[in-house]
């Protein structure tokens, strides 16, 4: 059931207006969440290259589809929907390569796919990876990184990330709660090699 | 006994672990890559709609020239093109079938022409080179038989011809 007009957000309004034929309302929206969609996607699938093709490849199924557009919910769980849909069949056909490439191939298939254009951001990025709580994001199992993505980049609440990912509430709560918890070990100081606990004396 | 739940604290916004990744750097896409989303959206509806009030006289004016140039494309172009075609034709008549047929045209070639194929029968031309001693144009004479003699070097040319009286 479609929700009055009045109660949607103002970025499902826009996309409704984009719909019907407003490209300013494309602008708008493409601002807004550009920055999010562009972190989300790097950070799942750590390569800049990949990640630029799926950016673009998201924004082009939403403009091919915006005819079909109906705004049942926030607009970032349907656009965030599709950028799940479009990193899960970039995993399947990266592991699918990875199974029929040979061994000789495996050096090429270990480096990023970085065009040309894409080189200076990625290797931005990839320094950027130095910090201890984006090293311990990218450790994550990539469902729990997507869930902790989720919430971080575009604020959804456990439902619509369940919503977006296409699972249970339970199983995205679940999600959530280890990558939270293996996160905020990065977060504590690194133990001192060496380092003696200090020693009270009671009198 | 389970660990302290975290999950309840984090949603409530503000967490340590939350500032921290917010105080991490946040990339952007290139603008490259912003260019190509953004033609999307441009190429298919978008500003065409936007501009039509601006080009609606521009294409009602190109449509209106169009039309002239095809018109007169249709009523003068294949006359246009004849003549342009005439003319190489007209070159061509006069330099090959007309000077065969015509007999001035074909003298005054003949008489100039050092070519043994279109030169005049050696006797002819000498009778000319000799008129044009009488009628006392020498220069001319003379022209005609150096050229005579590079085309029949080896002919033998009567005094009378290229000498005429009182010259020396």
């Amino acid at each position: 059931m479609l929700e009055p007009m009045e109660s949607l957000d103002e970025d499902a309004k826009l996309m409704v207006r984009y719909r019907d034929g407003d490209s300013g309302a494309f602008l708008t929206l493409y601002a807004r969440h550009k920055g999010p969609l562009y972190r989300y996607l790097l950070r799942q699938v750590r390569n800049a290259g990949a990640a630029a093709d799926l950016f673009q490849d998201v924004w082009s199924r939403l403009v091919a589809t915006r005819g079909r557009y109906e705004a049942r919910a926030k607009f970032a769980t349907y656009l965030f929907h599709i950028a799940h849909n479009c990193t899960i069949d970039f995993f399947r056909r990266d592991l699918k390569m990875r199974n029929t490439a040979r061994p000789d191939d495996a050096d090429a298939l270990s480096e990023p796919e970085v065009p040309e254009y894409q080189r200076p951001d990625g290797i931005a990025e990839f320094a950027e990876q130095q910090s201890a709580l984006l090293a311990a994001l990218g450790a994550l199992p990539r469902e729990q990184r997507e869930a902790f993505l989720l919430h971080e980049e575009t604020g959804l609440t456990i439902e619509e990330i369940a919503r977006v990912t296409d699972v249970g509430v339970e199983t995205a709560k679940s999600r959530l709660r280890y990558a939270i918890r293996k996160l905020k070990k990065s977060l504590l100081p690194a133990p001192i090699p060496g380092a003696q606990p200090l020693r009270t004396r009671t009198i | 006994m389970d660990p302290p739940d975290d999950l309840d604290e984090y949603l409530r916004g503000n967490s340590a672990l939350s500032r921290q990744y917010r105080r991490e750097s946040a990339p952007m896409p290139p603008h490259a890559l912003d260019r190509r989303v953004l033609g999307l959206p441009r190429g298919t509806h978008g500003t065409a709609r936007r501009l039509t009030p601006y080009l609606a006289p521009l294409a009602f004016a190109a449509s209106v020239l169009l039309s002239v140039a095809l018109v007169l494309a249709i009523v003068f172009g294949p006359q246009t093109a004849k003549r342009v075609d005439d003319a190489p034709r007209l070159v061509r008549v006069a330099a090959h079938s007309d000077t065969l047929t015509n007999p001035r045209l074909n003298r005054k070639v003949q008489l100039y022409s050092s070519d043994p194929k279109f030169a005049r029968a050696p006797s002819d031309w000498l009778a000319d080179i000799a008129a044009l001693r009488r009628a006392g144009r020498d220069r001319e004479a003379d022209a005609e038989l150096r050229r005579f003699r590079s085309t029949y070097p080896d002919y033998s040319t009567g005094e009378l011809a290229i000498r005429p009286q009182g010259h020396p």
